[in-house]
């Protein structure tokens, strides 16, 4: 189980160290040797202006982990607020209620596509986006976990007793709801990633100039025909075990979380 | 988990089949036959009307013009049998042939000719016409032009503008032309072909194909096409002329389709709308000029054009009104290090150059959907930080090129057949005009010599002008001179062509890859 737990996460955390350290600097334009297959001076070829593609991809994969990492943080934090909005009256329940219906019924890459596009792109629109379409899911689960612990016998037992709302809140709400907002975290960020990737690909998300795996991907489409498929294919991959690590710890880390440890205990002991 | 690898499988499923192919008609490459098909890129937007535009670049086909720039870029007539300019350069005279007939068979008239340059005018299109005052019919077959001003240039309009009949002519013209030239209109179905047939009562001789399909389909779908042998005239990119087609072969044509970086000319100031003008880096002539000899733009057309190109010192390369005198010797980093200490620059403790505590950095924007575009500007600003100017580049869409392109250099390309280029993108007069000297160049010298090619009274003597304008020995608009740009590279046109197909020699090509090919589509022959 351990294993299952560090081994994603040493690999992830590895690649993304790994990108930071990347100086932009370094990718240089070298037109000698441009259009290069893969070698081992060049593990990932060179690009049609010479640059090295296991560089620029890593500098793309950072672009990509840190937007999903602000994106997912922005998310969970608006997924959490609106719960404890929900949680208020119930005609903002209402309201947060058919809010959440109504941006699930609603395709994601639709609904970013138009967020994005409305501001203009960029860094700034992606992670707005982003953190407009996410948040349901996660606001969804907490809300029930909220109205849930709000009925619980010694929650009621702990307001009879004169607990004010904040005392209840910090004592016996956000115990039980920050491992759900970990849990709902560590889901939206890989999905994240994805999205970003998708339409800055479609053209409405970061501009060219970024260093973003998408737009390596929709530049590399012009050079396909002419047989040049490492352009494509090592970014793409690259992009796909990033996501597919995280995924990994994410759901060993989830059935971690879940698990009742009050038995764990006891049989250690 | 499942979910998402079920998402990704999707996912490039749908990149594997997003090529997705459009029917097209079988005509087999290596077997010639009279039916030419040919995928020369994107159709016109506007129909086949020209008095909104059609037939600016390439042959109008349907229509034929009352004069015709031939092989050498001399004046040849079409329509017209004779044409005299009056002392004072305001009166125009043509006189038409009386043989003409449009593909309905009716003839064309003088009152055609009126027609055509009337609605021209009336239409304010991209056809400009302002200049000309009136029109009158002296005969059946004459009519005389009037200008407000004497204009030089006037000639390539009439070269430009197809005769519509007068007829024949209402809204829906564009879609349905009826026209006095070598072919007439079969089926046009947007989006997706363009077929013509010869027109009977075409007074020139018989073009040697009895139909043309024009395909308009993706580059990516135009190479597919031609390696399964379906095409028999195919354009692509620059980036993609490395192909073996089967049966066909590889024709690179030279053109002034040009690259360049735009520098905004004068100091930091606003303009009349309050926009922002000039730029305190490249406001310096000596920044200008150094950039021009630090640059090395054979390394580019070898790098980024893999020799599908030529060196660019002007706007204007290869054509008859270009002043051979304005080219340098560049790629030379000693001259413009010269250059720039003698004007009191200096070199910082990171290379790059200073003055009074002004680094010599600039932003330079490009239009982030063209990739060749893309590649000149980040190469260009490499050779610039190497040498010792930062240059950033930025990406970015028209709209916001527009917004910043009168305060910051701009990767630009134009090229035309037409000489009066040169005077709306120097002179200053122009400032600000679309995309029309958008740096503000000025120079009262230049202007005078650019208003003097205009207002010439023969070919000749506006050429003298042009090339003054250019360089006089003392001052100019090119890179001897203000050094206003720094012209790169001129691209060339690669087409993939059925191999039993004569083209015959072809003009130096201007902007726009595709219909240009078109142009002498009416002497192309079938060999064996």
């Amino acid at each position: 189980m351990r294993k299952q737990l560090w081994i994603p996460l040493v690999l992830f955390l590895f690649i993304y160290s790994l990108s930071i350290m990347i100086q932009e600097e370094s990718i240089t334009i070298a037109l000698t040797e441009k259009n290069e297959s893969p070698s081992w001076s060049h593990l990932f070829g060179t690009d049609w202006l010479g640059r090295d593609m296991f560089l620029r991809t890593l500098e793309g994969i950072q672009l990509s982990v840190t937007i999903g990492f602000v994106t997912a943080l922005l998310s969970t934090t608006l997924g959490f607020f609106l719960s404890f909005i929900a949680s208020i009256h119930s005609v903002l329940d209402h309201i947060v209620s058919w809010l959440i219906d109504l941006f699930l019924s609603l395709p994601h890459l639709i609904t970013l596509i138009l967020i994005s596009f409305v501001l203009g792109g960029g860094f700034r629109g992606v992670v707005i986006g982003l953190m407009l379409t996410h948040w349901p899911v996660i606001t969804r689960v907490l809300r029930a976990e909220w109205l849930q612990i709000q009925e619980m016998p010694y929650v009621q037992m702990s307001k009879q007793l004169g607990k004010g709302f904040w005392w209840r809140t910090k004592h016996h709400f956000l115990p039980h709801l920050l491992p759900q907002m970990m849990v709902g975290f560590t889901l939206i960020f890989p999905h994240a990633i994805l999205h970003e990737a998708a339409i800055t690909f479609l053209g409405f998300g970061l501009s060219a100039e970024e260093p973003a795996i998408g737009v390596i991907l929709s530049e590399s489409m012009q050079y396909l025909s002419s047989g040049m498929w490492w352009l494509a294919f090592f970014p793409g991959v690259t992009l796909l075990v990033m996501v597919v690590l995280f995924q990994w710890f994410a759901n060993t880390w989830k059935h971690y979380i879940e698990r009742d440890r009050s038995y764990e205990t006891y049989f250690n002991n | 988990m499942k979910k998402y690898n079920i998402l990704l499988v999707l996912l490039i499923f749908s990149i594997l089949v997003a090529c997705s192919n459009k029917p097209t008609p079988e005509t087999n490459a290596s077997e010639p036959n009279d039916q030419l098909t040919l995928a020369i890129g994107g159709e016109p937007d506007d129909g086949f009307d020209p008095t909104t535009g059609w037939g600016r670049y390439g042959s109008p086909l349907f229509q034929s013009t009352l004069l015709k720039q031939n092989k050498d870029m001399d004046i040849g007539y079409d329509v017209a049998t004779d044409y005299t300019v009056s002392n004072d350069g305001l009166e125009w005279t043509v006189t038409i042939r009386q043989d003409a007939k449009f593909s309905d068979g009716e003839a064309l008239t003088i009152d055609d000719v009126i027609f055509t340059y009337q609605t021209a005018k009336k239409a304010q299109s991209v056809v400009d016409l302002t200049n000309v005052q009136s029109m009158t019919k002296m005969s059946d077959y004459k009519v005389t032009f009037t200008l407000h001003e004497p204009q030089s240039t006037f000639v390539y309009t009439l070269q430009t503008l197809g005769i519509v009949p007068e007829h024949a002519y209402d809204e829906n013209y564009a879609e349905n032309p009826i026209g006095s030239g070598p072919y007439q209109l079969v089926e046009w179905r947007k989006g997706e072909q363009l077929i013509v047939k010869p027109n009977p009562h075409y007074y020139g001789s018989q073009p040697a194909f009895e139909q043309l399909t024009f395909l308009f389909i993706a580059e990516d779908q135009a190479i597919a096409a031609a390696k399964a042998g379906e095409l028999d005239v195919v354009s692509v990119p620059i980036t993609q002329a490395n192909q073996d087609f089967t049966g066909m072969k590889r024709v690179s044509l030279r053109s002034v389709d040009n690259r360049g970086v735009m520098l905004p000319y004068l100091e930091p100031t606003t303009n009349g709308e309050g926009e922002a003008v000039g730029h305190a880096v490249t406001s310096d002539i000596a920044i200008r000029k150094a950039m021009n000899y630090a640059v090395d733009r054979q390394a580019m057309v070898e790098g980024v054009l893999n020799g599908e190109g030529t060196v660019a010192y002007s706007t204007v390369d290869g054509l008859p009104w270009k002043n051979s005198q304005v080219t340098i010797n560049d790629a030379n980093q000693a001259k413009a290090e010269q250059i720039l200490n003698e004007a009191g620059w200096s070199r910082g403790e990171d290379g790059v150059f200073k003055k009074n505590g002004q680094r010599a950095s600039m932003t330079l924007y490009y239009p982030s959907e063209d990739q060749m575009r893309q590649s000149l500007s980040l190469v260009f600003a490499d050779m610039m930080n190497n040498f010792g100017i930062e240059v950033t580049t930025e990406g970015a869409s028209w709209n916001v090129i527009e917004e910043n392109m009168h305060s910051h250099p701009v990767m630009m390309g134009w090229g035309s057949h037409n000489p009066v280029e040169l005077y709306s993108l120097y002179h200053s007069e122009m400032q600000g005009i679309d995309y029309y000297n958008a740096n503000y160049y000025q120079n009262s010298t230049v202007d005078q010599y650019l208003e003097q090619a205009m207002h010439a009274k023969s070919e000749e003597v506006a050429y003298q002008f042009w090339q003054k304008a250019q360089w006089d020995g003392e001052t100019g608009m090119s890179v001897r001179g203000d050094a206003p740009w720094v012209w790169l590279v001129n691209l060339n046109h690669v087409y993939y062509i059925n191999e039993h197909i004569d083209i015959g020699n072809q003009k130096v090509q201007p902007h726009g890859h595709g219909w240009p090919i078109t142009d002498l589509i009416t002497d192309w022959t079938l060999n064996e």
